[in-house]
């Protein structure tokens, strides 16, 4: 876990220049979430790249100019976020579903189980109301399968919010440069939702659309664009 | 934090006294349009500099450039002040979106041929020669030359030429391990011989 931790902290430069693959951006990001030196390192390789950004300058032919501000004028901007509303919980329902919530937890105490720091704890709650969040949804379901080595796999869907939590628990380690990768597999096969890394990390996965079961495999480093191994496990989301 | 401001506003080229990507932005989230049409006259140069850069191709770099410039104001209500500088907010979106459209599956034929005719030296060799008078090019001219050859070539590779660090790995013949820490050794030294505050 160390290793992976030590790992991830390398791809800060990777990252800054945008040379990782989208699944390893993307699991590389939910480390960013609670690891706030890698996050200072990033802004600050981040805004070194500007620089080289800036040393090739050379202007757009001019007649863009028009263009673009045109088309501004008919473009409607995102609304900015804004803080949560408080939600109504559905307590009735809760039980399988507070189970999720302590195997969560679980998960992140396990991840974090290295670093004691009193800012990484800070982050770990402000990342775990993203998936309190997603338990307290109405339509929350709880589904779950056993896989290699009495490992098990829990999934929260709710299909309102299009998002899905996968959590698991006493998966081996994957072999080395090797990850493993969660799949959601609808009528058209396989999407990538993601690397488990490390392999007890939550993962939420979003736009569900059509899936129908959610699948683990081994891929190399990095991941893979389609499956290359077989499903180790498998959950029927249907 | 007063040292990151001077830092912004030396690295908006060519408007060095008039106000800044980071003065500006905040008004365009606000939907003011002629904050925008400024915003336009600092940013689009080094924006469209980069996107020609890695696309090399004139008429995909147009068209990529008035994506991105439009995607600026568009979610300018999402920037972040705290998260670092306006200038590299759009730069990073930049850079994003010209190697999405290098990535994509159009561009995907012409890539293979591409890297093999590529000279891992040139990148840095065309800097050298696109680096002239302004203070801040020759300053990442001279910091470049800081950096070992490997070094310089994973991040040049990467930054210029939109390659994945896997790409970056088979063309210098390394490890995948080896390119990762070269690409954060080389941007750590860059960062330090700039004084780059993030």
């Amino acid at each position: 876990m160390r290793t992976t931790s030590v790992d991830l902290h390398t791809l800060t430069g990777a990252y800054a220049v945008n040379a990782l693959s989208d699944t390893e951006r993307t699991a590389f990001e939910t480390h960013l979430a609670r690891c706030e030196s890698c996050a200072t390192e990033v802004a600050e390789l981040a805004a070194t790249a500007t620089r080289l950004g800036a040393a090739v300058d050379f202007p757009p032919p001019p007649h863009l100019r028009a263009r673009v501000l045109a088309a501004a004028a008919e473009t409607r901007q995102l609304s900015p976020h804004t803080p949560r509303l408080p939600r109504t919980r559905g307590w009735g329902r809760a039980g399988g579903l507070l189970a999720a919530a302590c195997l969560v937890a679980v998960a992140f105490v396990a991840v974090q189980g290295t670093q004691s720091d009193r800012d990484q704890l800070a982050q770990l709650s402000s990342q775990y109301s993203r998936f309190s969040d997603l338990l307290s949804t109405p339509d929350a379901r709880l589904v779950s399968a056993s896989g290699p080595n009495g490992s098990t796999a829990t999934a929260v869907v709710s299909v309102s919010r299009n998002e899905l939590l996968f959590v698991s628990k006493d998966m081996p380690a994957p072999p080395a440069d090797h990850v493993y990768q969660l799949w959601l597999i609808d009528a058209d096969g396989p999407h990538s939702a993601g690397l488990l890394a490390p392999p007890s990390a939550p993962l939420v996965a979003t736009g569900l659309s059509n899936a129908r079961k959610v699948a683990i495999t081994v891929e190399p480093q990095g991941g893979s664009q389609v499956p290359t191994g077989d499903a180790l496990m498998e959950i029927a989301l249907a | 934090m007063p040292n990151r401001e001077r830092s912004l506003s030396s690295a908006d080229v060519g408007h060095p006294a008039g106000p800044t990507a980071d003065d500006l932005l905040p008004l365009v989230a606000r939907g003011d349009e002629h904050a925008f049409e400024r915003l336009y006259d600092v940013v689009s140069g080094s924006v469209f500099g980069l996107i020609r850069r890695v696309l090399r191709d004139q008429a995909q770099s147009e068209e990529v450039f008035q994506e991105v410039m439009l995607e600026v104001w568009r979610t300018a209500t999402r920037f972040d002040p705290g998260r670092g500088s306006a200038n590299t907010w759009i730069m990073t979106l930049t850079h994003r979106r010209a190697v999405d459209r290098v990535r994509s599956a159009q561009a995907a034929s012409h890539r293979e041929e591409h890297a093999a005719r590529l000279d891992p030296a040139r990148p840095f060799d065309e800097v050298s020669e696109q680096v002239s008078g302004r203070f801040e090019q020759r300053q990442v001219r001279r910091c470049l030359s800081f950096l070992t050859d490997l070094q310089r070539e994973s991040v040049l590779l990467a930054y210029y030429q939109g390659y994945s660090y896997p790409e970056v790995a088979s063309l210098l013949g390394l490890p995948l391990g080896t390119v990762k820490t070269r690409m954060r050794d080389g941007l750590i030294r860059l960062r330090d011989c700039m004084g780059v505050t993030g």
